[in-house]
């Protein structure tokens, strides 16, 4: 494992914690990293920061990545990455869509005329909403408590998507899978950064796997292209176990 | 041209590599590419009586190109895994069912299932924990060993593999009490621990693993020259196999195919189709016209 030291912690919201640490690494925006939290387990991190000061964001949903929101400056961190293929970041007018934390992964692509729309159930669960200017952003939540009430993909045809040069989702899968169905034909370079249970991190234990490609070490990035016809995107997942359980997508 | 194709137990393989159990062997979509990238045969997930979910997070260490696992034998059970084996075959290539249990009625029981799913052959995993503890493997126990052969050979048609671990004082006598397998598969992993200097912790969430890579080929090979020499039977190669000679080195120690594992981790999908072509190269240049004439060349009798 590799042995960094935590800078700063840095609360995002009530749930979401920024990581910030040194690490002199190359990293591409969309890789990620086997986060070791030693007695709680191994989680997949992408990063939310890539200079030489780098930063993941973690939101608390179980006991290791609890205990990781709870790390302190001068703690440690243990991981071992970076892994996976990371975006082709094209020149040019982007737009990336965000559903949670979706943002999180997407955001190292950003430069100063991107674009971004981000999703989530409610304002509370808006995340990385300050960090674009409000030129330069849509909101969607599916209650309406903040911005376009309704989802992702329903916003996402509102916007004039020809007008950019490249297009980078990222979010949970049902949503990836609408905002797919909206964009795929169109013109625009599109990729989609996918999540998948993972336990190895480096393509051996087939627990990632998506229709015969492994998330963690072929993905997390993939084309549009290659998801059109994915006998299993939106449509199956797999438990810890490796039971395949149909998604209900509508 | 030489003929790269072999056969191991009536099973015509259209070249010697073939997945290991284990590796990218669980999802049915999977195992369908590697069989269409070059992979001559796929052993699956080795799967239990019941859905299990294996140890927790970390499931791997990274030792230098090889790796300790201890993923738990995690699977969906065996009444989950028949749609795995459909989607798989609809590449037309063998698909060897492998299987684990704690006992001969299980490990039989899971074996006609496996048969009924349409599987090639069978793979018995030796390795998984003895039902009397003391932290034993059935494997270790010649006397089971022998039970647990013998009971689903008279119950499936297909060719039965027995799976042997290197973790014995004596393979031969492990070997013989299989000796009613239709061919032994050597070696399984080597046991194994990482420890974390600067947490002062097991890095595995299990505290121990199994070694695979090309750390433990030595093992492998000894042992796969040891065994085709005392016994003359059909021997499949596996063991920290990463280009065309390691398969060689197999092959000629005794091995009639072998498997492909921790490799897939270093150098990808495209490892069959390569290691197909430099072993063509290498039979045509050593003027070898098939497998058969370089199995067990190097055992001194």
């Amino acid at each position: 494992m590799i042995n960094l030291k935590i800078e700063e912690n840095v609360k995002e919201s009530q749930n979401v914690n920024t990581l910030y640490f040194n690490w002199d690494q190359d990293i591409r925006p969309g890789q990620f990293a086997m986060i070791w939290i030693p007695g709680y387990g191994e989680i997949p991190m992408s990063f939310s920061g890539l200079g030489r000061r780098k930063s993941i964001t973690v939101k608390a949903y179980g006991s290791a990545s609890r205990k990781l929101t709870e790390l302190k400056a001068g703690d440690d961190l243990f991981l071992r990455g970076p892994y996976g293929n990371g975006f082709d970041v094209r020149e040019g007018r982007k737009l990336l869509v965000g559903g949670g934390s979706g943002i999180v992964s997407l955001y190292p692509i950003a430069d100063q005329e991107t674009d971004a729309l981000i999703s989530a159930k409610t304002r509370d669960e808006l995340i990385f909403k300050d960090r674009f200017p409000e030129s330069r952003r849509f909101i969607a939540t599916d209650d309406g408590s903040d911005g376009f009430h309704g989802f992702a993909h329903e916003l996402l045809q509102r916007i004039n998507i020809d007008s950019y040069e490249a297009i980078y989702v990222c979010g949970p899968e049902q949503m990836m899978y609408k905002v797919l169905q909206v964009l795929k034909g169109r013109k625009v370079f599109v990729q989609f950064s996918l999540e998948r249970t993972m336990k190895c991190g480096i393509g051996i234990c087939d627990s990632c796997s998506l229709g015969g490609k492994q998330v963690c070490k072929e993905g997390p990035v993939f084309n549009i292209e290659e998801l059109i016809g994915n006998p299993e995107f939106g449509v199956y997942r797999t438990t810890y176990s490796g039971r395949r359980i149909r998604l209900n997508v509508k | 041209m030489s003929d790269i194709s072999t056969t191991l137990a009536g099973i015509k393989l259209v070249n010697p590599f073939m997945v290991a159990s284990g590796i990218l062997d669980e999802n049915g979509y999977t195992m369908k590419e590697l069989l269409e990238r070059g992979a001559a045969a796929v052993v699956t997930k080795s799967i239990g009586i019941s859905e299990r979910d294996g140890y927790p997070t970390p499931v791997i260490v990274e030792y230098g190109d090889s790796l300790i696992n201890a993923v738990g034998l995690s699977n969906p059970g065996i009444e989950n895994f028949g749609e795995e084996i459909n989607i798989a075959k609809e590449a037309k290539r063998p698909i060897i069912g492998s299987v684990f249990a704690y006992n001969a009625e299980e490990f039989t029981k899971l074996s006609v299932k496996m048969e009924e799913y349409g599987v090639d052959a069978i793979e018995l995993n030796l390795s998984c924990p003895h039902v009397k503890g003391f932290g034993l493997e059935v494997g270790s126990d010649p006397d089971l060993v022998e039970d647990i052969v013998n009971e689903i050979k008279s119950k499936v048609k297909v060719p039965v593999f027995a799976k042997l671990s290197p973790n014995v004082s004596n393979i031969i006598e492990i070997a013989k009490a299989a000796e009613k397998a239709d061919a032994y598969v050597l070696i399984n992993t080597v046991k194994a621990m990482a420890i974390d200097i600067y947490s002062r912790s097991p890095v595995l969430s299990n505290l121990y693993g199994g070694l695979s890579g090309p750390a433990i080929k030595p093992v492998g090979i000894r042992y796969v020259y040891e065994v085709k020499k005392e016994t003359g039977k059909e021997i499949i190669g596996v063991g920290g196999i990463s280009n065309y000679k390691d398969a060689i080195e197999y092959i000629m120690a005794g091995a009639s195919a072998v498997q492909i594992g921790t490799a897939l981790y270093k150098y990808g999908k495209g490892i069959f189709r390569e290691m197909e072509w430099q072993l063509r190269t290498f039979m045509d240049e050593e003027r070898f016209e098939k497998i058969e004439e370089m199995v067990g060349v190097a055992i001194k009798r």
